[in-house]
């Protein structure tokens, strides 16, 4: 009697356990849209000091140390191209075009440490990141870049295939004027990306981006990182236009001033 | 200085008719004018009727009224004589009687004009006086720096785009964006301020009715310098034509600050399609590049100029050092 009564309570505990796990399970689940791809809307910001210094770096009066998230830690750069970026990171207090709120760019925009909204279609995502409210889209519909390069966009231009769950972004055409981080790598007119977002679970994204530049980088060099989803109480995008703020003091009309 | 982006050059172009264009040190020689009347400009404002929604959904219920939208009557040369041109620089129509030009935008009250209080009326004509030879940075027209264009000179601004998506309609324009979140959360914090206002929203039949606060007041109607305050609230009613090709964008703000009583603008838009001609204005597209594509695809939206001076260094306003130290 005690005996049967012990093994009922242990397969009423295997019940639960399996219909707990199943269920756990069943809320790990990532997003998906119709079409039964990966759905990454919503709104992502990176906790990674990336922004702050892709590379290894100690604590210093403006940034705090981060482990890096370069793969083999170092920026392949070529022997001629060290010398721009020792400059850039030599005036970074005045020089970052993200101090002048310029567009930052891809992949900086994606690990700088503000909020992006995600609305993605069967055709295209769009990213709309709070900083300097950039708007980035990223098409998924099988088209290739515009027949018309050479226009050196801010953003370049993105195209997205799948593969299985992961998105591939191939990004092309960029203007020289961006940087990476605040730490002045840097990257010319030749930069090729091509970044690869999947879900670890359905509030993370694990986020990788390869950079290709034959004028700056010896060899293609990959950077890692997490996104998180912003889940704070009814969250949303700020507009940050930023580099309105040199000029809102004389709106709108005032008396007398 | 980069190559003019084309749609530095289309800033540039619609700068030319007036004297900013004495700011745009880098005007190209070619500048092609902004279509004006023909089959571009139209004096006819049409009546649409708010009611029920017949035409295609999307999966969540929405009217589907994505794809490429622009206005039909004129730029935000001037608001309440839309065809008539900005402050000092009549248009070659400005002459012609009154009746042969497009209505005023303000539909209500029935005058055309916007009900200022005295002193709101004075700030907006020193503004449409001065505007001709800024002698001041506060008589840039923000639009001319790259400021968004604001709730309601966005709808009078280059064509735009709307986009979709469960919970939200997203506009994205030449000069800022908007996202419109279509529930009933509360507005932000009424001390936050923003160039495009903090949006909710709800389908009503045919119509996208958006209530819009937390406006800056900042971005200004256009170039004789109409205005709302910081208190302004608008409801938006946007207004679908059966067959999605047309609609009316219908505001009425309220700012008793500066207004003697709530009134209404009118701005008529329509629907572009692969049907449509790309220009450099209404319809800034290029084919999408896949094997026997037809479709169209815009560019990236970026305002040169908010990357480096423009009509603001004119006057002195320094924007090339570091705005920001976060």
């Amino acid at each position: 009697m005690a005996r049967q009564g012990l093994l009922a309570i242990m397969a009423a505990a295997a019940v639960a356990l399996s219909s707990a796990s199943v269920q756990a399970q069943e809320a790990r689940q990532i997003p998906r849209l119709a079409t039964g791809h990966p759905d990454f809307s919503g709104i992502w910001q990176t906790l990674s000091e990336a922004d702050y210094d892709l590379e290894p770096h100690a604590g210093r009066r403006d940034a705090p140390p981060g482990p890096g998230v370069v793969q083999g830690g170092a920026i392949p750069y070529l022997p001629e191209a060290i010398a721009q970026r020792d400059q850039n990171r030599e005036a970074r207090a005045k020089e970052d075009p993200r101090l002048k709120c310029w567009v930052l760019g891809v992949p900086r925009g994606v690990y700088y440490p503000a909020p992006f909204q995600v609305f993605q279609r069967e055709n295209d995502l769009t990213l709309v990141h709070q900083f300097g409210h950039q708007v980035r889209t990223i098409a998924t519909n099988g088209s290739d870049h515009p027949e018309e390069a050479g226009q050196e966009l801010w953003l370049g231009d993105s195209r997205g295939s799948w593969e299985g769950d992961t998105l591939v972004v191939d990004v092309v055409d960029f203007n020289p004027e961006t940087w990476l981080d605040r730490a002045g790598n840097f990257h010319s007119e030749q930069l090729h990306v091509v970044e690869r977002w999947r879900f670890v679970d359905p509030d993370t994204i694990a986020y990788s981006a390869t950079q290709e530049d034959p004028k700056v980088y010896s060899r293609p060099w990959t950077i890692d990182l997490l996104l998180h989803r912003r889940r704070d109480a009814n969250f949303q995008l700020i507009e940050d236009y930023c580099y309105t703020l040199e000029y809102e003091q004389y709106y709108p009309h005032k008396d007398g001033q | 200085m980069m190559a003019p982006h084309p749609l530095t050059a289309a800033l540039l172009l619609a700068a030319t008719a007036s004297p900013l264009a004495a700011l745009a040190q880098s005007a190209p020689e070619s500048v092609m004018q902004p279509p004006a009347g023909g089959t571009h400009w139209s004096k006819e404002v049409p009546v649409i009727a708010s009611g029920a929604w017949n035409g295609p959904r999307l999966a969540d219920g929405q009217p589907d009224v994505q794809g490429f939208w622009s206005n039909t009557i004129s730029n935000h040369s001037n608001f309440t004589d839309p065809q008539a041109g900005p402050p000092g620089e009549p248009s070659d129509e400005a002459s012609l009687p009154r009746e042969q030009r497009a209505p005023s935008r303000v539909s209500d009250p029935a005058d055309g004009q916007i009900p200022y209080r005295p002193e709101a009326r004075a700030l907006q004509e020193k503004f449409a006086r001065n505007f001709a030879n800024p002698t001041a940075p506060e008589y840039i027209e923000p639009l001319a720096r790259c400021a968004p264009a604001g709730v309601p000179k966005s709808f009078m601004w280059h064509g735009y785009e709307i986009r979709q998506y469960p919970g939200y309609v997203v506009l994205l324009f030449d000069s800022g964006s908007r996202i419109i979140r279509l529930d009933d959360s509360p507005h932000m914090p009424k001390r936050v301020k923003l160039w495009n206002g903090d949006s909710r929203a709800r389908w009503e039949g045919n119509t996208l009715v958006v209530n819009v606060t937390n406006n800056n007041g900042k971005a200004l109607f256009g170039r004789y310098g109409d205005f709302m305050s910081e208190n302004a609230r608008v409801e938006e009613r946007y207004v679908f034509e059966e067959g999605g090709k047309r609609f009316n964008y219908v505001a009425t703000f309220t700012d008793p600050t500066i207004y003697t009583r709530p009134w209404t603008a009118t701005i008529p838009a329509r629907r572009y399609t692969e049907a449509d001609e790309p220009d450099g204005w209404h319809y800034d597209v290029h084919r999408v590049n896949a094997p026997g594509e037809t479709r169209h695809e815009h560019g990236e939206r970026i305002c040169v100029e908010n990357n480096g001076p423009f009509g603001g260094g004119a006057v002195g306003v320094p924007l090339d050092g570091p705005i920001i130290s976060r």
